[in-house]
């Protein structure tokens, strides 16, 4: 049909070939030519299965985490109160909606079936011609900009139901406009799967390079202003999955990027599998600042989003269920710290409020696994100690009872700054890496003395050999530490140039500063390698030990 | 009599095996004693085998029949319980619960509920918050209805985070057991200690350079508008191994006098090495009871130092239960003196409440500190002031905690904090005092949907009986927590409004010693 009408009838096309006099005729007869054989594409269906893969694949991890921060159940009586709160009808179905990415690839359907219905009706309810149906694709874009633009604020210390609910709310409030103009004017809908008949090749592709222009621009925005969330999703649910192996490859794979959530998570996988000792300067510690705002809306330092976790894995089972506590306190039950209340009070054997929390969690949509997986740990203190996870956690946990404040907050830190005795040499392994990790190091060398005569991991021996420049005893309390020397001996003599004072045009460049200037350039040399991180990592941690003068500061 | 429930009509099994013992219901109501005036127990049957119940409650005059619901929830119409009780006060009805498995109907041991001469008081306030802890955010305080299932909203703070009208509400009291007079603080952004009349709602400030706070733990002088409060320096930290989770000492504390009239304050008790708290009057307003701990310590280190001081040996500060005299035409209190000593038995004492006729002291007795909703060794105890002997509730007491507990008017009942059910969220329970001064099985506060105790993920706090509803409006609260300043009260200075116990040289205000060549305030 669209080859029967004439260029003036084809619109943008025609147009154009028709008012650029200058092209000759010969060149615009080849051009509406290859126009005419350009296929004409069911858009819709297009930008469907685009939505769908951005929000299922490319940001499925970030949905999956905004789910886990949120709580729907099918209870009246656990929902009273979110139902009676603003909006809360609003809220709450965008919570239920939110229940899918359990299954990002289930979630992401449902919400490319709202998105690209909504833009389909707000292109048939504004009555856009065909010239113009490009702008129907807008509301896509704002929504995806939103969404890339918030990042980690999706989920940290946020009403979750935004995210469903706002573009269910626009989606009823199109589709009523929709059914009115329909029931008023008849105006005939363009086809969703079908080939549209009404438009010109480029009427239609415009309408695609746009609707995709709304999924690339937000994707290269998050590129290079928001690249550490889609990384700090996707740990954070390999962490719910307990898949440590890809939690530490994650964490390779953005070795140059340093955030504090990042290292959080890579830390926790290293512990569960025992290469804390090993592994740890492996990705970059300086921890730049990221865009996430808390409660009120203010910027946050984002501690919420990993303390709770650490101090889970750290083995402090009760601060983990204090700070879990704290969490549902503050925005409310969520999935997640549903989940820490709940495995906390099962390996404190606090059978009675285990249940309680496993009847809550059993009401949550798609959450049978978890069931499946620790309601069988009820009264059952064997099963749950042949729990690998569980298991790990048990090895750490405090020997003798202490009060958190007696610590250095955060307290999964400061407990292993602090500590004198564990439960097992992955205890002893963790306090030897806060303090080499702090740069306390006469306390490291005092927690080192039971590693005498034994071959220490990579890091510790490393740190050690450090220490050995001042203290050249320590090359004969510990095996290996002479394969260390060499490669230090030229660490050194490659960066001195570095850690001096230098003079440039502007002025004088202290020590400190050139060495945070270099910093970022030396750490894919060294990236991995303790001295490196001793002079030139986490400089601001080092500069606050430096000015607050307590023997742990620096934690951090 | 049958009756029809969530569609099912209830019949009783023409056959049936017999168990031998009780069913499992959920809260446990097996056996109590029950005001004839409460709302219907509704319960759970916990039986993963059976599909179906039936509860039949036979009394000497009627019966009725309830068919279970979703989950094998026992829902009693209203009507008919209330018939059923009147009509069996004083005496018992016995309870049979059928439950019907694969191999057919089996009838559980029957157990009973006694229905005692005395109503209780028939609404209960309280705060509902998540257990503990540091932070908090949606709270507030409500009213319940005993008789039924209406909740009164008395105050909530603001549902929506911010960082201008965040605040939290507590310890609320009452005088006499009437809503006439009520008195509950405002923390944080709003700030003051809201003192009601009526309907009328005022803000006052107890505050001044001779107190160590704001006033804390209240009580109403049975006979004036008169609060004597607690004035304490609070802390609380968490374990990190421990069954406990949470220890709350205070640093310091003392008493005070609040005048409602005059909006004037004065010190009751100002000590430095004493820690006194929790404030109750006798009946007749003629005693001042009240906790204390000795603790010379707090005499020889700086203010800065108290909690670390304490925190050291926190499980052997103990709180003996002691009185002070008070003559109302003079107000003058008299000389402490010794109730109870718990400390040299080991234990410490927490929350006095005396019982309506002055005969009886309950208090919480556990093994070391004061704030006993957070021990599990805290126990409900009664002194018995006409002979001075002190026993335990055992029939009324768990393994877990019991603690925060109060009458109703006529002494026949208590009601209190018991975290039995799953060791972490409280709930209100409520137990039969007898003439004898003897406790009965406390049961939990019955609720229409029995799920709804394991569903609420908040506590119920400071559980108080009165005679009547509160009369005023949470709008009128609200006007006057956001909308107005507090009133200062007006320090009375008195001859003990100077510290007691202090060494030479320390601060009066802070305990804090002076440096060298510093001239000390005393």
């Amino acid at each position: 049909m669209a080859k029967n009408k004439t260029p003036k009838q084809n619109g943008g096309a025609g147009k154009t070939a028709g008012t650029t006099k200058s092209v000759s005729s010969e060149k615009v007869k080849g051009e509406s030519s290859i126009k005419r054989h350009l296929p004409l594409l069911p858009i819709p269906v297009i930008v469907f299965l685009l939505v769908w893969v951005w929000a299922a694949w490319w940001q499925g991890d970030v949905f999956r985490m905004v789910r886990e921060n949120s709580f729907f159940a099918f209870d009246k009586t656990l929902m009273t109160y979110e139902i009676s709160k603003p909006y809360g009808i609003l809220w709450c179905i965008g919570r239920v909606l939110l229940t899918t990415f359990r299954y990002p690839w289930l979630g992401g359907l449902l919400l490319s079936l709202m998105l690209t219905a909504s833009c389909w009706l707000f292109g048939y309810a504004l009555r856009l011609k065909p010239v113009l149906r490009w702008i129907q694709y807008l509301p896509l874009g704002i929504f995806t900009s939103i969404f890339t633009y918030q990042g980690l604020s999706n989920y940290f210390e946020a009403e979750s139901g935004h995210v469903m609910g706002i573009p269910f709310c626009i989606l009823v409030i199109l589709l009523v406009w929709a059914i009115i103009i329909r029931s008023f004017s008849r105006k005939p809908s363009p086809s969703i799967i079908k080939t549209p008949k009404d438009e010109t090749p480029t009427q239609n592709h415009l309408q695609l390079i746009i609707a995709i222009l709304m999924l690339v621009i937000p994707m290269a925005y998050a590129h290079y202003e928001r690249p550490y969330v889609r990384p700090i999703a996707k740990m954070q649910v390999a962490i719910i999955n307990q898949d440590w192996k890809k939690v530490i490859d994650v964490a390779h794979d953005n070795a140059e990027q340093s955030y504090r959530p990042l290292a959080a998570n890579y830390a926790i996988a290293l512990v569960q599998t025992g290469q804390i000792a090993e592994s740890l300067f492996d990705i970059r510690l300086d921890y730049d600042s990221l865009y996430i705002c808390g409660l009120n809306g203010d910027r946050s330092n984002a501690a919420n989003m990993y303390v709770m976790e650490c101090d889970y894995h750290a083995g402090l089972v009760e601060t983990a269920y204090h700070h879990a506590m704290e969490s549902m306190a503050m925005e409310g039950p969520t999935v997640r710290n549903l989940k820490m209340l709940c495995k906390t009070s099962l390996i404190r054997n606090e059978w009675e409020v285990a249940e309680k929390y496993l009847t809550i969690i059993n009401k949550i949509p798609f959450e049978g696994d978890f069931i499946a997986k620790y309601q069988p740990m009820l009264r059952d203190t064997a099963l749950i100690n042949a729990d690998p996870e569980i298991q790990m956690v048990r090895l750490l946990e405090p020997v003798h009872d202490t009060f958190e404040n007696r610590y250095i907050q955060p307290v999964f830190l400061g407990y292993n700054a602090g500590l004198y005795e564990g439960r097992s040499i992955n205890a002893l392994w963790n306090s030897l890496m806060v303090h080499i990790y702090t740069k306390t190091m006469q306390d490291f060398l005092a927690r080192c003395q039971p590693l005498q005569g034994s071959t220490p991991p990579t890091s510790v021996a490393q740190a050690l050999t450090l220490m050995a420049n001042k203290n050249p005893n320590l090359l004969q309390m510990f095996n290996g530490l002479n394969m260390y020397q060499g490669s230090l001996v030229s660490f050194i003599e490659d960066t001195r140039q570095y850690m001096t004072e230098e003079v440039v045009d502007t002025g004088v460049i202290t020590s400190a500063q050139n060495r945070a200037l270099h910093a970022r350039t030396l750490f894919s040399k060294y990236k991995g390698y303790y001295p490196y991180y001793y002079f030139f990592g986490n400089l601001k941690a080092t500069k606050k030990r430096t000015t607050t003068e307590s023997s742990s500061a620096g934690v951090n | 009599m049958a009756f029809i429930a969530c569609g099912k009509k209830a019949e009783l099994p023409s056959q049936f095996t017999t168990a031998q013992e009780q069913a499992v219901i959920y809260p446990d109501y097996r056996d109590i004693v029950i005001p004839s005036n409460i709302a219907p127990l509704n319960f759970l049957v916990k039986d993963n085998e059976a599909d179906e119940c039936v509860a039949e409650f036979r009394g000497e005059k009627g019966s009725m029949l309830v068919a279970s619901g979703d989950e094998l929830t026992i829902q009693i119409d209203t009507t008919e319980w209330r018939s059923l009780l009147s009509e069996n006060r004083g005496k018992t009805i016995t309870v049979n619960i059928y439950a019907h498995h694969n191999d057919g109907w089996t009838k559980y041991k029957e157990h009973t509920l006694t229905v005692a001469e005395e109503d209780i008081d028939p609404y209960l306030s309280y705060r509902l918050i998540e257990p503990g802890y540091e932070l908090y955010r949606q709270l507030g305080l409500y009213q319940r209805n005993l008789t039924n299932w209406n909740v009164h909203t008395i105050y909530e703070n603001n549902r929506t985070f911010s960082n201008d009208d965040n605040h939290c509400i507590n310890c609320h009291n009452y005088k006499n057991y009437s809503t006439e007079h009520m008195v509950f603080h405002v923390r944080a952004q709003h700030g003051g200690t809201m003192v009601i009349n009526g309907d009328k709602a005022t803000k006052i400030q107890i505050k001044d350079s001779l107190i160590l706070a704001s006033g804390v733990y209240p009580s109403w002088h049975p006979k004036h508008n008169w609060v004597a409060f607690s004035t304490n320096k609070t802390g609380q930290t968490f374990h990190m191994y421990h069954d406990e989770k949470i220890e709350v000492i205070d640093e310091a504390s003392d008493l005070l006098f609040y005048d409602a009239d005059k909006n004037e304050v004065r010190h009751i008790l100002n000590t430095q090495d004493y820690l006194e708290t929790f404030p109750c009057w006798s009946p007749e307003g003629n005693y001042l009871y009240y906790c204390c701990a000795h603790e010379p310590q707090l005499a020889e280190v700086p203010d800065s130092a108290s909690a670390q001081v304490l925190l050291q040996h926190y499980d052997s500060i103990h709180y003996n239960l002691m009185r002070v005299t008070f003559d109302e035409k003079t107000l003058e209190f008299g000389e402490p003196e010794m109730v109870v000593d718990c400390a040299t038995q080991g234990k410490s004492i927490s929350v006095p409440r005396v019982s309506p006729d002055g005969r009886y002291v309950l208090y919480t007795l556990g093994d070391y500190g004061q704030f006993h909703i957070w021990h599990k060794s805290s126990d409900l105890w009664v002194k018995n002031l006409a002979n001075d002997t002190c026993y335990a509730l055992k029939e009324a007491n768990s393994t877990d905690v019991d603690s925060y507990h109060s009458w109703s008017s006529n002494g026949r009942w208590i009601v209190f904090s018991s975290r039995r059910m799953d060791g972490n969220y409280t709930r209100p329970h409520i137990a039969y005092f007898d003439k004898q001064g003897h406790a009965h099985k406390a049961f939990c506060l019955p609720q229409e949907d029995p799920r709804q105790n394991i569903l609420l993920l908040k506590s119920y706090n400071v559980p108080e009986l009165t005679k009547d509803a509160v009369r005023v409006s949470e709008s009128t609260l609200h006007e006057t927590i956001y909308n107005t300043e507090p009133t200062s009260a007006k320090y009375v200075k008195t001859a003990r409004s100077t510290k007691t116990g202090l060494k030479d040289g320390v601060d009066a205000v802070t305990g804090a010693s002076p440096k060298a060549g510093a001239v000390s305030k005393q």
